[in-house]
This record gives C-alpha cells, sequence and structure tokens, in this order.
C-alpha cells in the first residue's frame, strides 16, 4: 500500500499520457493524416480511440482530486514510489508522443523502400501462366482474368489507385497478351545501383494491409525513352507501351516511357489491397 | 484530516512542473537532431504499429477490468472440462468466437488465469487465437491464393504446435507463472476492496492500471521494431537464407524481430514465395503469432522470465521440427 498523495500523483500523471495519446489521435485524425501510418479498414478503430481513453483520464482526475484517500487503494498493480523508476516508465509513454508530436507526418519513401527491398513485379512466372491456361484457373485467376478482359477494352490502360495492386497483378500475369498495349499509372519514383541502366528506375507504391509496419513496396520497372533527373522521393506520372524484359534471368513486366511529368505526392499515397477489383472497374468503366 | 490537505495538491503538482520545464527545454534541441530521413522513417513504422495496436490493448484492458470486478474468483475453474484434451480443444476454438490479436489478450488472459482458467489452456488460448480464426484465415487464403495448401498447412500446425504445449504445460506445471500470484492478490485486496466510488469508476481506474502495465512493453516491443526495420536492410538479411536450414533460421528469425499482426505477415510472407522453401515460410507464419519482439515483451509484462523463456524454448523448437517435417512430407508430395 502507498501514500494515497503517491497514488494520486500517479493518476494525475497517467491522467496526463491518456489524454496527450487522445489529444495526439484526434489530431492526426482532424488533419487527415492517419493513414499515414494505418490502413483505412484499421482507422476506424483507431478513430474512435480517444474517447475512452478520454473517459478514462477524466475518471483518473477526477479520483486524483477529489476521490476519498481511504477508497484510493493500488492493491492490484501497486504502484512504485521511487521517482527514478516512475520517471523511466512515463517517460516511455512519452516517446511515442514526442516522436508524434514533433516529427512531421509523412508518407514512406525511398529510404523505407531501400530497406525493406523493392519487389519488382514478376511474381507469376510464365511457366505458372501455362499451366494456368490448361488447368481449371482457381479463384485467384479468375479473378486477374476477368480483369485482364476489362482492361484490354480501354485504348490506354488507366492503373487506377484504388486497384493499383490487381490491375498490376492482371498485367503481369498476362503481360505476352498486353505487350505493346498502352498503359499510365503514377507512383514515386525508386532507383538503386542494380535498376540504374539507361536511367531505368522503378516506379513504386507501398502496399499496405495494417499499418506500415507490414508495408512493402511494390514497384514496376520503368525505361524512359529519354534520360530524366528527378529529386528525390519525386512523385510522377508516366505513360507508354507494356514490353517484357529479361532481368537476372527472369521476365519482367516494364513499361517503355515516352510521357513523364511530375506531380504532386496524391492524398492517399500508399495502395491497399481490394476485396473486389472487377466490379470496382466494371462501374468505373459503365461510367464513361 | 486538515494536515493531508495542503500536500495533498502540492505532491501532484510539483514533479508535473518540472517535467513540463524538462519537456520545454530540451524539445527544440531534441528535434533538430532527430529530423533526418530515417528518423522519420522509424517514426512512421513505430506510430504504425503503436496506433494499430491501440484499439486492441484497450479492448483486452477493459474487458479484462469487467471480468475483474464482474465475475467472482474462481469461477471459470467451475467451467473447464477435467479431461485436459477437451480444455485444450476449447481453447482452440476460442479464437474462433474472440478473434483478438495478441496485444490484447495478454491482459485478458492473465485475468482468465486469476479467475481460475488453468495455466495450459490459457496458453493455448493465447497461442493459438491468434492463428485459428476466421480474419487471419482469410488473410492468409488471400496472400496465398495460388497455393491454397499453404493455409491449411499454417492452420494445421498451429493447432498441433497449440495442443503440444498445452499438453506439456499440463504435465510439467505446478506452481503460477504469474508475476503476482493469486494468494498475493487475495491477501491484499480483499479485505479493503469496496471502491466506494462506484464500479464503474473502478473499472476505468482498474483499466488504466492494465493499460499502463502492458503499455510500457508494447512500447518497448515497438521501438526494438521499428528500429530493426529501419535500420536493417532486408537484402542483407537474405544472403543468410541461401542454406536450406538458413532460411529456416532466417524466416524465423525474420518473423522475430518484424513483429507483425498476425492478419498482415501472410502478405509479407508471401513475397518469399520464390526464394523460400515452403517450409520456411510456414515457420514464419506460425512461428509470428506465437512468439515474436512485441509478443515476447507483452509476455514478460504478466509472467515469470523463467516460465516465458521455457515457453519461448517450446514454441520454437516445435514450430522449426514440424514445418520441417511437413515441408518434407507434405508440400513436396505433388
Amino acid at each position: 500500500m502507498n501514500e494515497p498523495a503517491v497514488i494520486r500523483t500517479h493518476y494525475l500523471i497517467r491522467a496526463i499520457v491518456l489524454s496527450g495519446i487522445a489529444c495526439y489521435i484526434y489530431m492526426l485524425d482532424r488533419n487527415e493524416s492517419l493513414h499515414y501510418f494505418i490502413a483505412p479498414k484499421m482507422e476506424v478503430w483507431v478513430r474512435l480511440c480517444p474517447i475512452p481513453l478520454v473517459i478514462i483520464a477524466l475518471t483518473l482526475l477526477f479520483q486524483a482530486f477529489f476521490g476519498r484517500s481511504r477508497n484510493l487503494c493500488d492493491c492490484d498493480h501497486p504502484l512504485s514510489p521511487s521517482l527514478f523508476r516512475n520517471t523511466l516508465i512515463y517517460g516511455i509513454f512519452l516517446i511515442p508522443l514526442l516522436l508524434g508530436f514533433l516529427l512531421p507526418n509523412q508518407a514512406l519513401g525511398t529510404a523505407a523502400a531501400r530497406k525493406k527491398g523493392m519487389a519488382l513485379t514478376g511474381q507469376y512466372s510464365a511457366e505458372q501462366t501455362l499451366k494456368e491456361k490448361f488447368k481449371s484457373p482457381d479463384i485467384y485467376n479468375e479473378e486477374f482474368t476477368e480483369l485482364a478482359r476489362l482492361l484490354y477494352t480501354e485504348p490506354v490502360i488507366e492503373v487506377r489507385p484504388d486497384i493499383f495492386y490487381e490491375t498490376i497483378g492482371a498485367l503481369d500475369l498476362f503481360k505476352k497478351q498486353f505487350e505493346g498495349k498502352r498503359v499510365r499509372l503514377s507512383g514515386f519514383v525508386y532507383s538503386d545501383t542494380s535498376l540504374d541502366q539507361h536511367g531505368a528506375f522503378a516506379l513504386g507504391r507501398f502496399l499496405v494491409l495494417c499499418c506500415t509496419a507490414d508495408a512493402s513496396p511494390f514497384g514496376v520497372f520503368i525505361k524512359p525513352k529519354k534520360p530524366v533527373q528527378f529529386a528525390k522521393d519525386a512523385w510522377v506520372e508516366i505513360e507508354g507501351r507494356i514490353h517484357i524484359t529479361t532481368s537476372q534471368g527472369k521476365e519482367l513486366m516494364s513499361i517503355e516511357a515516352d510521357n513523364i511529368r511530375t506531380i504532386h505526392q496524391p492524398k492517399t499515397p500508399y495502395i491497399y489491397p481490394n476485396d473486389d477489383s472487377v466490379a470496382k472497374l466494371t462501374k468505373e468503366l459503365n461510367k464513361k | 484530516m486538515k494536515k493531508y490537505a495542503v500536500p495533498k495538491y502540492m505532491t501532484v503538482l510539483v514533479p508535473f512542473s518540472f517535467l513540463l520545464v524538462c519537456v520545454i527545454l530540451f524539445a527544440p534541441s531534441a528535434f533538430r537532431m532527430l529530423n533526418t530521413e530515417s528518423a522519420v522513417t522509424f517514426k512512421n513504422i513505430f506510430n504504425g504499429i503503436f496506433l494499430e495496436s491501440i484499439p486492441f490493448v484497450l479492448a483486452g484492458a477493459l474487458l479484462s477490468s469487467l471480468l475483474h470486478l464482474w465475475i467472482p474468483e474462481q469461477m471459470i475453474s467451475r467451467w473447464v472440462p477435467n479431461n485436459p484434451l477437451l480444455a485444450i480443444l476449447i481453447a482452440c476454438t476460442a479464437g474462433i468466437i474472440f478473434p483478438i490479436c495478441e496485444c490484447g489478450m495478454i491482459p485478458l488472459v492473465r485475468r482468465l488465469i486469476q479467475k481460475g482458467m488453468p495455466v495450459y489452456m490459457a496458453m493455448v488460448f493465447i497461442l493459438a487465437g491468434p492463428i485459428l480464426n476466421p480474419v487471419v484465415y482469410g488473410s492468409t487464403y488471400a496472400a496465398f491464393r495460388s497455393h491454397p495448401e499453404m493455409v491449411y498447412a499454417r492452420m494445421g500446425l498451429a493447432l498441433i504446435v497449440a495442443t503440444a504445449i498445452g499438453l506439456i504445460l499440463y504435465a510439467t506445471m505446478r506452481s503460477s507463472p504469474l508475476k503476482m500470484s493469486l494468494a498475493q492478490i487475495n491477501g491484499q485486496s480483499m479485505p479493503r476492496h469496496r471502491h466506494q466510488g462506484g464500479r464503474i469508476t473502478a473499472v476505468f481506474v482498474h483499466t488504466a492500471d492494465e493499460l499502463f502495465a502492458v503499455g510500457k512493453y508494447l512500447i518497448l516491443g515497438c521501438l526494438l521494431t521499428a528500429g530493426i526495420q529501419t535500420f536493417i536492410a532486408k537484402d542483407s538479411l537474405t544472403s543468410i537464407g541461401s542454406h536450406p536450414l538458413g532460411s529456416y533460421a532466417f524466416m524465423m528469425g525474420f518473423a522475430f524481430v518484424l513483429s507483425l499482426c498476425s492478419t498482415s505477415d501472410a502478405f509479407v510472407a508471401s513475397t518469399f514465395l520464390h526464394s523460400f522453401s515452403s517450409g520456411s515460410l510456414l515457420a514464419f507464419l506460425v512461428l509470428g503469432p506465437m512468439l515474436d519482439f512485441k509478443n515476447l515483451m507483452l509476455l514478460l509484462s504478466a509472467f515469470k522470465a523463467r516460465f516465458v523463456a521455457f515457453l519461448a524454448f517450446l514454441i520454437l523448437s516445435l514450430v522449426f521440427v514440424l514445418s520441417f517435417l511437413t515441408d518434407r512430407v507434405l508440400l513436396h508430395l505433388n
């Protein structure tokens, strides 16, 4: 058992930390920067958190100032009276707040892509495609096949951000059939020593599932017609023709870009997997 | 009582104002020092994991304190079947009903043990719950659509590992692995546990206790994970994986340091599909939700270090041996 005064101090500090976290989440939500850290399907839950946090903080605050001393007890989780220990413990809780409030809210960029390892398209080997042609297609390839059929009808294939992952997957799976088709897409410029031959680069996006810890950089191999220079983490929109390139013994889909222009980073820089890309695209195409 | 009136407020306000001065004095210089490219990446990944875990930790803490105040001690022990195998199977399927992430599970499970749930059953719930649930099944299926055998192998292996550990714990556990034993809590809290502020107040005060007990370990786990993801390149790790057994070591180590949520790790694993054996991917998928940095920290917040070390040893060896066997026997059949 601790002195009531010690318990009161703990409650006050806890109330401040919790309301700090609630404030931080609320501010992120208001600035619309929550999506820099977590995927939309998780955002709903995180956005609700300030409510219980504030209720808990208010309860603690009330107990700290007006609670009767004989009702204050720390019997379940004994509180430490040591100043050093407590500074350490509550200091830990200041880390997310300090990081959150002091550093700018930014989307992941080239630096993170380099560490995480950019995955270029080429997950679907030619052998697999052949096998699929003769086998009854499973659900996975059915979606991509249907998407590919829809995409093929477009004069210039537009890679829409909300079905980016699926569209690139479909194009990659049927890259032979799509060879020579025009395509338009946007993303951030990523280049490293393995890519940089004749000014080639990768047009990248981060695929995010729950939060930025699982963000995987995902890129398309781009060969510009004439070499171009970009600022670091520049966002570009490119238009060009689909080709097949062999790199390290693997067939890759590449785009020969004849039109590259710099754009602002879009409001939602990441891409998320879509449950029903075919329905989404059908709706978009019907609108035209 | 009057003597207490003045120091009551002073002891609260003095340390706080000191802290405030410190923050105002040191924040700007720290800010300049940190504002580099990797700091921004670090912050991004750290806050990603931290923010994502808040709803789960909050739900776990709230549920745990509700259990604490509304369910009498030893109540659950009456519902537990006598047959350990049956109890383990119930714990395995509990994840289907409560599909919560492992961050929320630990405060809840600690409370369940205090309410009379046997330790072996609780541990099976912690181990199997994050894998054997519909959400994880769906996301694994989506990530491995061209290899559906991986989905069933993941679910099956998780079931076997959790059951095996449950049986081992049933046979060997004699003393409580909780940091604070039942007797200690009963002895301390029963006589004066009245909380005249009302039960609602007590629920929130308790939730705060749980949040702070778990939170510090959670933040440490997030810090380590974010540090590894920011400063260590994946390529430098992949080179270890070229050896057939090295790939297991690499994928298991990778699962441990990444501390991903079980709902999203399948997509990360599928990026390795062509460079690593299916067995090592399976080890990644089963080990990750059972044991990782964040998880280990959370386990240490509730259980004795010796018990956690024993559990980690069991998980590591079982996952390695079983995923290796599955790779040899099942995945190479066709």
